[in-house]
């Protein structure tokens, strides 16, 4: 037959046809090795008939009326685009790129979040410490019952200390480990996260009611002359990980604050822009999370000694702050 | 009454994607069920891997009977969270519950999916479903209030993808994504690469423009699945019923095109397949001119004031 007795569209598609064939091949290697296996002829091949492809079908939704052509190069185009536009980052180097310039820099861009979270815990440690010291009573409203683990203004002196230098802990390790990851704080800074994007009230409220109840605490140990030593026990893990509530706060807090504030953007286009760095946060909020969950599953029990658990743990807060301070800052 | 209306018009199934080549593609978006069973997928595959980790965990030695559940939480919760986010970088926004079922997450702006949009719906899985479904276990009776809340937190999280036209859950939302089903390409063959002059040996159908001018597109693609069928066997050809059908349409062509002379029966499908050609080519003809013709009732539309 001669080509001049096909219409036309059957002229166009016969033209393209092999080049279409030789397409989907490419494209089926490519979504099974993956773009980076293949070689440079093969892949220089993909990219440049995937565009071909997209021009065929922009021409053939023109001309052509034929469905079954139609519906062949809608998903052959789409299979390609797929496939040419696949994300080509490697996994380690996405993982270096976090903690060496991610992490930081969005912790220094949202520095401003970051303290208004610390002045919430801050504030209200102390209003809960002068709550206390007004009225011991107090602390029966803040502290809840399954974190003071039966200590209140009714313990002694004695079982006050007996806690805070326990030879004997229930368990230790691993299973000590895990259970204090799962334990009050982690569900407080994951809540604290989730929750600010209701316009902040809550992440700012939260985080306040956890100042108080530490602020009490302290209060009570004060009290009895315990103040250092607890102290002690509380930095060790403590500053790690109540520095993780802030900072999850203060991801939470931009969160809300990109809803309230969204300046010129659409207040949904303002959520997505600021979850660029609050998701970095609640990242480094639940790495510090990890270390204080295992320095406290392993380190707590084992050093008894009051200054050697506030270097350890102010240490460790140092080389947070260093990282924060120092990471991914261009060489000049 | 119209508002509902408009609304139905505007909800299509079909979510528009244009990549950088400017050329918009038609991707089907995945439904609620074929998702609900990628992620039953992956939830067994990651508990499976958690509890086999766990038991070799106790076999070793590291046991202890009050601590078994919380370590086992935690390890399902750190194979869990890398497992989504790894495996949709690697296969490109599929894990194996997605590659199973072939479905897909893509960029809802048309470019490559980023690292940043994978961490961050599957970090909002997390707040969505896990939370709440970890907090309705461990609640029991006792906290009715606790557990209205997490139902409700879950139902909430459920009913965000049904109240928007992509299906997007919050997190989908907020990355930017949403999840479409993997078109298959298949090239049939082309009922017209059969010339048209050729077509009929023996006594060739010639057509008239007045007698192609009453069907559109819609018939002509009716016509196409028509003679596919036929083609491809899928209908028992030579049956009775098939038969019948075949007849009514020609007659019904016969008679709309008012084409004089009688097709007998042996003829009726090469009838059919030279009105195919003829009236995809005057068709085609007619769009290039710039009318496209949706349906055989184009006429009244256009005719409308």
């Amino acid at each position: 037959m001669a080509e001049s007795d096909l219409i036309r569209s059957a002229r166009f598609r016969k033209e393209r046809e092999a080049d279409w064939q030789h397409l989907e091949t490419l494209v089926a290697q490519a979504e099974r090795v993956g773009l980076q296996r293949m070689d440079f002829a093969a892949a220089r091949d993909l990219a440049a008939l995937y565009r071909n492809a997209t021009t065929s079908l922009a021409i053939a939704r023109e001309i052509s009326l034929d469905k079954a052509l139609l519906d062949y190069l809608e998903a052959l185009t789409a299979r390609a685009y797929l496939s040419v536009y696949a994300p080509q980052e490697r996994l380690g180097g996405l993982v270096r790129k976090f903690f060496t310039s991610g992490a930081p820099t969005a912790v220094r861009r949202s520095w401003l979040f970051i303290l208004i979270g610390f002045l919430c815990m801050g504030l209200g440690v102390l209003a809960g410490y002068q709550l206390f010291l007004e009225n011991p009573a107090w602390y029966h409203v803040f502290m809840p019952p399954e974190l003071a683990g039966g200590r209140g203004p009714t313990s002694t002196t004695q079982e006050l200390r007996q806690v805070i230098y326990d030879q004997d802990p229930s368990a230790t390790g691993l299973g000590a480990f895990a259970t204090f990851l799962f334990s009050h704080n982690t569900r407080i800074a994951i809540f604290v996260f989730g929750l600010g994007v209701f316009l902040c009230v809550p992440a700012v409220l939260l985080t306040f009611y956890n100042g108080l109840s530490l602020g009490a605490f302290y209060a009570l140990h004060v009290e009895r002359g315990l103040g250092s030593d607890l102290g002690g026990w509380l930095s060790i893990h403590g500053v790690t990980e109540l520095s993780a509530i802030c900072i999850a706060c203060g991801g939470g807090i931009q969160l809300g604050a990109a809803i309230l504030f969204p300046v010129q953007r659409s207040r949904r286009a303002a959520l997505r822009h600021a979850g660029r760095d609050a998701v970095k946060l609640a990242l480094v909020a639940a790495l510090m999370l990890v270390v204080a969950a295992f320095v406290e599953g392993f380190g707590r029990q084992l050093i008894q000694d009051k200054s050697t658990r506030y270097v350890i743990g102010w240490g460790l807060g140092l080389c947070w702050l260093a990282w924060f301070t120092l990471g991914g800052r261009a060489r000049k | 009454m119209r508002l509902w209306r408009r609304k139905r018009e505007t909800a299509p199934s079909v979510g528009e994607l244009i990549p950088p080549e400017g050329i918009p593609l038609y991707l089907e978006v995945a439904g609620l069920g074929v998702r609900l069973a990628a992620q039953i997928t992956d939830v067994g595959i990651t508990l499976i891997a958690a509890v086999a980790v766990l038991v070799l965990l106790v076999s070793v030695g590291y046991g202890d009977p009050s601590t078994l559940i919380a370590i086992g939480s935690l390890l399902f919760f750190i194979i869990r969270v890398p497992y989504y986010v790894i495996a949709e970088l690697a296969w490109n926004g599929q894990t194996l519950g997605k590659r199973l079922m072939k479905i897909k997450v893509v960029s809802h702006d048309g470019k490559s999916l980023s690292t940043h949009a994978l961490v961050l719906r599957n970090l909002m899985k997390e707040a969505e479903i896990f939370l709440p479904a970890t907090l309705l276990l461990t609640l029991d009776d006792k906290s009715p209030v606790a557990t209205g809340v997490a139902l409700a937190w879950i139902l909430g999280g459920l009913l965000v993808p049904l109240l928007n036209r992509h299906r997007q859950r919050l997190g989908d939302l907020i990355a930017g994504t949403h999840v479409i089903h993997l078109p298959v390409p298949v090239l049939l063959t082309d009922l017209a690469q059969t010339p048209v002059k050729e077509t009929a040996s023996a006594k060739s159908y010639t057509f008239l423009a007045h007698q192609l001018d009453h069907y559109g597109a819609f018939e002509l693609q009716a016509l196409e699945k028509l003679l596919r069928a036929q083609e491809k066997n899928t209908v028992p050809v030579r049956s009775n019923s098939n038969r019948a059908t075949i007849e009514s349409v020609v007659e019904k062509i016969r008679q709309k095109i008012s084409y004089a002379n009688k097709v007998p029966e042996a003829e009726r499908l090469k009838f059919l397949r030279a009105f195919y050609n003829a009236q995809r080519e005057y068709l085609e003809k007619r769009q290039l001119f710039g009318e496209r013709r949706k349906d055989k009732h184009y006429a009244a539309e256009n005719n409308r004031p």
